[in-house]
This record gives structure tokens, sequence and C-alpha cells, in this order.
């Protein structure tokens, strides 16, 4: 019998849903997909529920309506800058007396490691698990391995307790369940970075509407991830600004003629604001445009740049820096990048198989949820769902929605 | 829009028809407030004085302002404060009396202090609070430093909070955006020296709708009401237009005024002076529907206060000149209650003023009236439907709220990145 799971993003310009269908194979197929104007959210955060409860709520229906069958559950991606991660490790030593590792033991290491609280009026959204060492060597499942000393870290990210309660009520009101919390960025690089790319390392920067979430991989395994409170909005308020014009035109003129570096073979020519010759209308220089966008998507890329150090390494970095999306695809977005950054940068492909309507760089973290939520990420031997439901029974219990 | 003919402008504010009895005092505080002064260009504006305020006398000694103040002495013996704000904060209470008996009787304030320095930081706040006590409406116009000086600029910020809590409306001149002032060819310092003469036109506007006699007169009391309230955010503006559409093209230039497009600006305006100076030639018609049209644009409700003056220097030019102030905390009134509200009715002269106005007053009104039929009619009028359009897409900015700021190293990154790497757009 095939199972129906649906994606929740709750992005910063839309709200977007999406219902899936996996078959007794285990292949995904999307049946129902929608997306619906936010007008609720800031910079990744929900600072009207309401409308942000509309937005999603409108767009579940449609995608339920869409696929002829209803969800119970979502996967919901997170982002927003309150998130901030940390590598958290535990070990322990194999217990049994012929030092060969038991499940016993991994779990010990896991439970060390995630001992840590967050700080009040916090909680871990996600853990992702790093490499499992066995005696100084990684090794992919040491159960039955000979060794003396197991060591697990997990990448975990924290929240605001204000914010991510915010996002799971937005899914409650619509009488669905959450089956877990996502980082945007792992979601949107499951999809558009592939196993190869991130065992050969590779960088995947989600250049969304209201934040840019980054998301870096070494040896195949989460070494960093960080949100940008900078997306395209910003971009938007800066032509709105720079150009003296109205927000709704500059979000025009961006989407219709925004370059991420001024374009020397066009630099005269000027493009009308409204475009449609009615009085008030008046023309603005193609430069003046890309000048704006220029200096913000420079900025934006430094400050990546400052926030990665060291582990903007060449040699780490194998699978390369990859840009999604709605922001990346703005033209010449990559090379500036590239040049800021000091490595090759390329915009992101979806890989074949996904139905060409949906492979927008703006529905990589959505169809990444989706993709994400049904591989196993817990430890070897442990069943998936038990640690599922542990998240989120600790999760409904911090926010009385259980 | 060039300096000759706002100098051609100041030589009309000739004494013959100055309002009596109304009094107003231009203040410099520290360097920044000081070189202002000195930019001013008010001469012919007999009742209008200028003071310098400053910690450094020697800098005191070079203004050209007639009155002058130095406060301080005891601690830095005439030097100055080396940016620390506090000191001067305390220099100016220490000389609260002095200080008050140059603002006795004012009844407009122009306050003019840079707030990135010492003195100017410091002080200004001081002088504001006293000004308002002695009843005067406080209008204060503030260069702020360049957003990566740092510390500087934090310090500013902290200031310009500190000042809004006292002044009617406080303008912030950034140095970030002054740099978009001016032609693409510009140099920074024609950029600062354009931005001071705009500075000057405001408080000449200012100056002139409350002393000159004109086509539309407002007087005093109106504006005194309109601003009333404590100040939260600002919007102050300019725009300059030549030819047979000069009313059209002034418009067009004051919406693309940079100042009128700064992340700290409002966009809609609870308090509104609109003051449009034109040549002879100058048509009431285009004059309601240019009005009509600032108001709708900046949202301003009933304190409109609309002033038209006929200038024969201005041949076929027009100057529209505006300045607002949205009231954050609605209803909220100034921590001072100014005590002269009352007091100011009662004056003889006042009213005398009041009476002057008397004859041009029912053309304010039928303006204000006809306007209002304009509004409920606007749909058949094809010139208009743009702006119609315009105002309902124009709500607040994606980043408009003051009180959260996304600061990176010291940088709010919610402020357009090009203000902030001093890049200038050619528009």
């Amino acid at each position: 019998m095939s199972k129906i799971i649906g994606a929740v993003e709750i992005g910063t310009s839309q709200a977007k849903a999406l219902v899936g269908e996996v078959g007794e194979d285990g292949s995904l197929n999307v049946v129902g997909m929608a997306s619906r104007p936010n007008e609720g959210m800031r910079k990744g955060e929900i600072v009207d529920f309401r409308k942000a409860a509309a937005a999603v709520h409108a767009a579940l229906e449609e995608a339920e309506k869409m696929s002829g069958t209803t969800v119970d559950s979502v996967y919901l991606a997170q982002t927003g800058a309150h998130l901030d991660g940390q590598m958290l490790r535990g070990s322990a030593f194999v217990a049994s007396s012929d030092n060969r590792v038991a499940v016993d033991d991994l779990q010990r290491a896991e439970s060390e490691a995630k001992r840590r609280q967050p700080e009040t009026g916090r909680s871990y959204v996600h853990h992702v698990r790093t490499p499992i060492v066995l005696d100084e060597k990684v090794v992919e499942d040491p159960v039955g391995l000979i060794g003396k000393k197991i060591d697990v870290g997990y990448w975990s990210i924290d929240g605001d307790d204000q914010a991510i309660r915010s996002a799971l009520h937005v899914i409650s009101n619509y009488s669905l369940e959450v089956d877990d919390l996502i980082l945007s960025s792992i979601a949107s690089a499951t999809m558009v970075a592939g196993p190869d790319l991130r065992r050969a390392g590779s960088l995947v920067i989600d250049l969304g509407a209201g934040v840019t979430d980054l998301v870096l991989y070494h040896q195949g395994y989460v070494a960093y991830t960080g949100v940008i409170p900078v997306g395209g909005d910003h971009v938007t308020g800066d032509l709105s600004m720079g150009l003296r014009i109205l927000e709704p035109y500059a979000e025009k003129l961006k989407i219709e003629h925004g370059k991420a570096s001024p374009d020397p073979s066009d630099d005269e020519e000027d493009v009308w604001i409204i475009g449609n010759k009615t009085i008030g209308d008046r023309s603005v220089s193609r430069k003046a445009i890309s000048d704006v966008i220029h200096v913000r998507v420079v900025e934006l890329f430094e400050i990546i740049r400052k926030e990665l150090g060291s582990l903007l390494d060449a040699n780490e970095l194998k699978g390369g820096i990859l840009l999604t999306g709605g922001g990346s695809q703005m033209p010449g977005i990559e090379q500036v990048a590239g040049k800021v950054l000091g490595l090759p940068v390329r915009k992101a492909g979806f890989p074949p198989g996904i139905e060409p309507e949906l492979a927008q760089p703006e529905n990589a973290t959505v169809l990444g949820l989706l993709h994400y939520g049904l591989q196993d990420h817990s430890l070897p031997g442990q069943k998936k769902d038990q640690e599922q439901t542990g998240f989120l029974e600790k999760l409904a219990h911090t926010f009385g929605i259980g | 829009m060039t300096q000759d003919n706002f100098l051609d402008q100041d030589t009309v504010f000739s004494k013959t028809n100055e309002t009596p009895g109304i009094r107003a005092k231009i203040i410099g505080v520290g360097g920044a407030g000081l070189s202002l002064v000195d930019g001013l260009r008010l001469d012919n504006f007999q009742s209008v004085e200028q003071l310098a305020v400053d910690v450094d006398s020697r800098a005191l000694s070079e203004c050209i302002a007639s009155e002058k103040l130095a406060i301080g002495r005891r601690h830095t013996r005439g030097m100055g404060t080396g940016g620390d704000f506090a000191l001067a904060r305390k220099a100016a209470e220490e000389e609260k009396d002095s200080i008050r008996k140059k603002l006795d009787g004012m009844d407009v304030v122009f306050l003019l202090a840079g707030l990135g320095g010492g003195t100017g930081g410091g002080a200004v706040s001081v002088i504001a609070r006293l000004a308002r006590e002695a009843g005067a409406l406080v209008f204060a116009f503030c260069p702020l430093p360049f957003s990566w000086e740092k510390g500087r600029h934090a310090q500013a910020e902290d200031c310009m909070t500190e000042l809004r809590k006292f002044a009617n409306a406080v303008v912030p001149l950034p140095n970030d955006s002054l740099l978009q002032i001016g032609g693409a060819d510009a140099t920074a310092l024609e950029c600062f020296a354009e931005a001071g003469r705009n500075v000057s036109k405001g408080i000449s506007a200012i100056c002139s709708l409350i002393f000159r006699k004109g086509m539309i007169d407002v007087d005093f009391v109106h504006l005194r009401k309109a601003f009333y309230r404590r100040a939260g955010r600002t919007l102050f503006g300019y725009g300059e237009g030549e030819g047979e559409d000069a009313i059209r093209h002034a418009l067009r230039e004051l919406m693309l005024c940079p100042m009128l497009h700064l992340p700290e600006v409002s966009k809609a305006a609870d308090a509104l002076l609109i003051l449009i100076t034109g040549g002879t030639g100058m048509g009431m018609s285009a004059l309601q529907q240019a009005a009509l049209e600032i108001r709708e644009e900046f949202k301003a409700g009933d304190h409109v206060v609309f002033g038209a003056h006929v200038d024969e220097n201005m041949g076929n030019r027009v100057q529209i000149i505006v300045l607002g102030a949205t009231d954050l905390e609605a209803g909220v009134k100034a921590d001072v209650a100014p005590v002269a509200d009352q007091v100011i009715m009662a004056k003889p002269k006042s009213k005398q003023s009041h009476a002057s106005k008397l004859k041009s007053k029912p053309i304010a009104d039928s303006t204000t009236k006809g306007s209002k039929k304009t509004r409920t009619g606007k749909k058949d009028q094809v010139d208009q439907n743009t702006f119609e359009f315009m105002e309902e897409q124009n709500q607040r900015g994606i980043f408009d709220d003051l009180s959260s700021r996304n600061l990176y190293e010291g940088e709010d990154l919610d402020v357009p990145a090009y203000l902030r790497r001093g890049v200038k757009i050619a528009v």
C-alpha cells in the first residue's frame, strides 16, 4: 500500500505545501503542490500569525485538493535568524569484554552528546548526525566491529521557543501533526546536492526572500549550517529606496531586469518602472538597478565568507559551491559569489525524475523536505520511529500541544 | 536647483512684509551645527536670531552667528569635548540658566546639531528640552555620521532617540544618504554643501510660512497645532520645477528627493507642512492639485499646514518643500508640556497676527474643501489615477520596523547596502 506524506515550508514570500505519495518500492511521487503569497513573515520569522496561517492553510488546502487525498502529518521546514548551530560530541567505551561494538554502546555515546540542554527559552530543532568514529577511524556502521571507543557527533540546531511554537501552531491549527522539523538549508541541499557531491564536500547556499540558508558538507556529513538574515526582500527594499520607487515596482524591476553586477553592454539602456506609460511612470537606467543589487549581493557573500572562515577550504569542498532558492535566478549571481568566496560557484540543478515545473530553485526546500523525511537518519540499529517519537514528544511537551 | 536661485529667494524676505510678534531662533550646537548655521543665509530675516552653542571656544569665535554661548568651560577650559557626549550633556545642564535666557520668548526654535559629535550629540537634547519648556516649537535638523563610523553612529542613534522625546520634529540627515544628493559627478563636499543648502531651504520655508504674507497663509497657531505632538519619525523633502509645467516637475522632483527615501524616514505623515513658492504666474488650480497630491502621497490626515507664496524672483520656477512628522505613539504628548500653549492664544500679538490673516484664511479653507470634493470625485480625473493607484500601494516599507535592528558587526543589514557603502546611485 502506498503512503501519503506532506511537506510545508512557511517561506517569507511564499507558503508552500506539497503532498507526496510513497510507493511500496519506496519511490516518491509528488501528487499535489501549491504556493500562496505569504505576508505574515519577515526575514524567515512569523510576524503576523493570522496572515502566515491563512497562507499556509490555503496552500495546504489546494495541494490536498490537487492530490485528491488528505495528509495527516507534514514535515516542516525551519529557518530564521534565531537558529543557532553547534557541534555536540559524545563518546562511550565499548562495554563488552570482547571489544565488539553493540547498539547499546552507540546509544550511550548518543545520549552523552545530546545531554547538553539549550538555554531556557530555546529548544533543539534538529540534530544532524556526523560520522561515527571508532578508535579514530570513520565507520559507517560500527555495530559488530572490534574497537575500544566510540565517538559520535551531532550538529545541533537550537532555536527560539517562541518562533518554533508559532510555526508549529500554524500546522496544528490545520489539524495536522508535524512529523519532524527539518532545517531549510538541509532540506534544500538534500534536493540539489546528491550523495556524491556531499561526500566530496560542498556548500549549498539557498537564497530565499527573507533569509539566506547555508549548509556545508564535509565528507558527506553536515559540518556547518547557518542562516543569514538577508534575502531577496532586502534587494527589493534597496531598489525601492535607491531608485525611489514603491516596493511592488521595485520587486517587478528586480525580477525583470535585475542583474547581480553591472553589465557594460546594456548600461546605457533605460527601462520603464511601471511599463504601461501611465502618468507618473518614469524610466531608470539598468546601471542604477544593477549598482544597487551588486552592493547588496557582494555584502551578502562577504558575510557568508566571514561566517564560514576556515571552513571555506577548496580541498574540503571538491563538490563545489551551489546556489539555489529564488535568488539564484538573478543573472550573474554565481560570478559575484565566486569572486567574493574565491571558489567556483554554480547554480544548482535538480536530479532527474523531478517534474520540470516543480524543478525550480525556489522549490528546493519544500521538495527536499519530502526526500529528507523519507531517508533514515537514525543511528544504525536504531529504529527510525523510536527516535522521532521521542523528539516530537519532547517538543509537544515543551509547547503544550501534544 | 542651483545655489543662485536659493540666494535670490532669500532676498525677498524683506522686513516690510514680515509678520511681527513671532520670534524664532536658529541654534547651532557643536561643530557640525555651527557650520550649518554659517551656511544659512537668512540675513534679511530680521525676526530670526542665530545662536551658536559650543564647548570649543575657538570654533565659536569663528562662527558668524550673532549670539554665542560657550558651555562647559569649567570642564574643558574652552577646548572641545573630544566626542564625549556625556560631558557635553553635563556642561549643557550646568549652563541651563543661561540657555534658558537665550530661549526666553521664542516661539520657534530650529536646532542644528551633528549627532555624531560630542557637543552636538550631548547638548542638543538638553537644549531641546529647555526650548520645549519655554513653550517653543522645536524643529531639529541633525546630520548623522556614516554607518561605517560604527561607534559614533550608534551613539548618534541614541542621541536621536533622546532628542525625539523633546523636539516636535527631528529631521535626520544621514551622511550615508547625503552622498546620494546632487549630480552623478558631484564630489562628497559638493553633496554636503547641497545638503546644507537644502536645510537652509527647509528652515526658510518654515520661516517664510510664519513671517511672510503669501497667497495662502497659515498662521503660527496652525503650525503649532499640527506639530504639537512629539515627533516619532519625520520626513523632509524638496523639489523644484521650471517652465510651463513647473508644478508638475517640482512634484516629480519632490517624489524623487533622496531625503524622502531613507530607512529612518517616514512614508506617511500625521502632520504635514507643505510650502509652495512660485513666480507670479503660479495658477491656483495647479496649486490645489499639487497640494492634494502631496497630501495623498504622504497620507496626511487633517493636520496639514499648506502655504503658498508668490515671489516674483522665482520667474517660472516653482519650489515645493514638505516637512512631516509621524507620531509613532499616537496620542502621546510631549514629555514636557509646552507651558505657553494657552498663553500664546491669549497673547495680544498673536491674536493680531491671527486677525491679519483672516483675509487669506477663507482661501485656505476653500482649498481644503475643494480638495475634499475632488478627492471623492477623483476617479473621473485621468490625471490622478496613477497617484491614486500608487497611494494604495504605498504601504509601509518592508523593513520599516524601527524597533528591531538586524545587526551584523555593528551595521544594520536592513539598511540598504548602497547607503552604508557610500555607493552613489544615479536615478
